[in-house]
């Protein structure tokens, strides 16, 4: 019985290894096989709709190519993602914010863009079809990686009516600097003893590469020296920042927290929660989703990104990009579906800018054309968008970006100086510089 | 003659007794051996998540970062996550264990029946929610303009102050440790209620009849009786408090600083997922692993759980 019972156990211990052993992939290259294309992107109502009509009419005209699109919140799909390819059953076709895909490329874990089957006669029709520099941050080794879904940037929704409230004209009084921001803000703001039952602005917590990195620049420091070797560049500029941040937090003025709820969602409900958020252009189809009258009651204006008096920079709000990129195990004839597919859905730009979730695809086409000229404030973020560049993107950049948030939040909420801060943010940029 | 049939019998019960078993058997070999046995084996390596390069072996490497007492005073380093689990479990376990004893008790000497089910169900709803649905309700509460604020306010008679729930550091881990009792504490009462019922109520009637008073009665017969569930409940409790994630990575998604709550497991899941190092977070993993074990053996070996005496 007890020899019985030591084999079960072996073999009990033993199946999960040989199962595991068996799970590599097999290639199989037939490119008139019918093929089927699993494609995850992150929710967005609007680019739903119109990307199941596209997929619906590109499986009419590919009949052998079969599209499952799977969808899911943004931060879940940066971990799915990662967690599929980490065990080698990523998705076929997949997008997500560059500061989280790029080390996808590094890793040498996805294809690079196959021309032809994209639609393109050639990598020079595709680098002449996107406005310059978009393309360079998918490019490693002269090959290129990516094809942009969206390219987004933040400005900032001001709320006309919180301004009347509180006496001011928000065409006239909006800020154009930090400090008057923070000036303003202490206008607009509503506080029930230290409870803020109203704010002026809040930041977009916790995209610190987005918004927070942009701020350091325009006082003269920087996240990385030039040769990318050294963390934390400028001392003055990152402490004068994170002072503005503690000041900013309920220590300080106490003018807003990570801690309340998030502003861009409150902006739309117009219920004199808040007067201002940093969102991009893709607001505006959310505003009109959740809050048609306040949509069309021209309550509601876009202003730049504010620089702070003595900036030495004018840099605004960083852009990202979303890119769809091809898992490199995929088999050829899959990569191949996934690449047309790819080129199909991207040569229906203006569609996507008008009714598929208001997301900017940067071909020179679309910023010629007249469909987003004449979006409301669309020379807003464009001016913005030249004011700015391409956010922080490297093989850590999360992990920096924790690090970040970790050190304006211990300043924000937990009483540390910004000079201690600092340096603890220094050490542990660095420390992962250094490991990269 | 009898006692060969008899062996037949047994052998041929426990071969039913395995083929009953195997299923479970291999589930849990799928599941927990495989698992642990890789994460023991892949804690010498530096893996990275998304890298196919084969990992480069660092033997005990990972385990020396761990431990390294340079990074000790770092507020997101190995050793402010054993505080913060040591802090979170003690903080939690011993008052689930003892008020979830409590609790049953109480449940189980009402005389009405309807009352008894209507406060089981109360108290195991929480269980039952899923993590999303428990997270919306806390942060509702836990806003500086929800509910928290304004009970507290409301009953201290302090309008307008901000307990900082999500923001103060020892605030943050009470919050932490509240969600945590309001989650679990109904699935222990149940376990207790469970154990309270399987004591023959003839010892009761017993000590009744000799004059017992209640207290007597609850500590000389209830508790001693129930030791096999005190122990069971507090190995369990202890080992779930060890576990805690859901809780603390709520409370991080939704503003709150994550070193005061930065607990072993949520320091596996950011080094692991966020930063990608999964060999760091495996030797993480094989820590806690010793810990519970270690912890577990002690828990036992104490309780003497076996030994029932009255």
């Amino acid at each position: 019985m007890r020899k019985t019972l030591a084999y079960l156990l072996i073999f009990a211990l033993l199946l999960p290894l040989s199962l595991f052993a068996a799970g590599s992939r097999e290639t199989v290259v037939d490119e008139n096989a019918p093929v089927t294309v699993q494609y995850w992107t992150h929710e967005d109502p609007a680019r739903t709709q119109l990307e199941t009509e596209l997929i619906a009419k590109f499986m009419a005209e590919n009949p052998h190519i079969t599209v499952v699109r799977s969808t899911q919140a943004a931060v879940k799909q940066i971990e799915l993602v990662q967690t599929a390819f980490a065990a080698n059953q990523g998705p076929d076709m997949f997008n997500l914010p560059i500061e989280n895909q790029y080390a996808y490329i590094t890793n040498r874990r996805v294809a690079p863009v196959d021309y032809k089957a994209a639609g393109y006669a050639s990598k020079q029709d595709l680098l002449d079809t996107y406005i310059d520099g978009v393309l360079d941050t998918v490019t490693v080794d002269g090959e290129v990686y990516g094809l942009p879904l969206e390219l987004t940037n933040w400005s900032i929704f001001v709320n006309k009516n919180v301004f009347r409230s509180a006496g001011l004209d928000a065409e006239k009084d909006y800020p154009k600097t930090w400090e008057e921001m923070a000036d303003i803000s202490e206008k607009l703001v509503i506080r029930d003893g230290d409870i803020l039952v109203r704010r002026g602005f809040d930041f977009r917590y916790p995209y610190y590469l987005t918004f927070f990195v942009p701020m350091v620049e325009q006082l003269g420091g920087d996240l990385l020296s030039a040769d990318g070797k050294k963390a934390i560049i400028g001392d003055d500029a990152w402490i004068k920042a994170l002072t503005f941040m503690q000041q900013w937090g309920p220590s300080g003025r106490n003018l807003g927290s990570p801690t309340y709820r998030n502003a861009r969602n409150l902006f739309n409900q117009n219920n004199n929660d808040i007067a201002m958020a940093h969102t991009g252009l893709y607001q505006q189809g959310r505003i009109e989703k959740d809050n048609p009258a306040f949509f069309n009651s021209g309550e509601w204006m876009v202003i730049p990104f504010p620089t702070f008096e003595n900036a030495v920079r004018d840099v605004a709000s960083c852009y990202y990009g979303h890119f769809f990129m091809v898992n490199d195990d995929s088999s050829p004839a899959v990569q191949k579906a996934a690449w047309k597919l790819a080129g199909y859905l991207l040569s229906h730009g203006e569609e996507y800018l008008t009714r598929g979730g208001n997301i900017i695809q940067p071909t020179k086409a679309l910023f010629a054309s007249d469909t987003l000229k004449n979006m409301p404030y669309s020379d807003v973020f464009i001016n913005d968008m030249n004011r700015s560049h391409m956010i922080y993107y490297g093989e850590n950049s999360a992990e920096i970006q924790t690090q970040i948030r970790y050190a304006v939040e211990s300043v924000m909420l937990g009483g540390v100086s910004p000079e201690k801060a600092l340096a603890t943010l220094r050490a542990t940029v660095q420390e992962i510089v250094d490991e990269q | 003659m009898i006692n060969k049939k008899y062996k037949g019998i047994e052998k041929k019960q426990a071969r039913w007794g395995f083929i009953f078993v195997l299923p479970a058997m291999l589930f849990f070999s799928l599941f927990s051996f495989y698992p642990i046995i890789n994460a023991f084996y892949t804690s010498f390596f530096d893996k990275r998540a998304l890298s196919k390069a084969p990992p480069n072996f660092v033997g005990l490497g990972n385990y020396k970062y761990l431990f390294d007492l340079d990074r000790a005073a770092s507020a997101l380093s190995f050793y402010n996550s054993l505080r913060a689990t040591l802090v979170f479990t003690l903080g939690t376990f011993i008052p689930l264990l003892i008020l979830s004893l409590l609790f049953a008790v109480l449940i189980s000497n009402l005389s009405s029946n309807k009352a008894k089910k209507f406060l089981q169900i109360s108290y195991y709803c929480p269980a039952i929610l899923s993590s999303v649905v428990a997270a919306t309700i806390w942060m509702i509460i836990f806003d500086p303009r929800g509910l928290g604020n304004q009970w507290v306010n409301a009953l201290l008679r302090t309008p307008g102050i901000d307990r900082r729930w999500l923001v103060d550091p020892v605030m943050q881990q009470v919050s932490t440790m509240v969600i945590y009792f309001w989650k679990y504490i109904g699935y222990f009462v149940i376990l207790f209620i469970t154990g309270l019922a399987s004591i023959p109520p003839t010892i009761y009637e017993a000590s009744t009849i000799d004059g017992a008073t209640k207290n007597q009665v609850f500590w000389r017969i209830t508790l001693p009786l129930l030791k096999p569930t005190v122990v069971l409940v507090s190995v369990m409790a202890m080992l779930q408090c060890l576990k805690t994630f859901s809780t603390q990575y709520m409370l991080y998604t939704n503003g709150a600083p994550r070193a005061p709550i930065n607990v072993i497991t949520f320091n596996i899941y950011v080094t692991g997922i966020q930063q990608q190092r999964l060999g760091r977070a495996s030797a993480m993993s094989v820590v806690l692993f010793v810990m519970m074990l270690l912890l577990t053996l002690f828990q036992f070996k104490t309780t003497k759980s076996e030994q029932v005496e009255y």
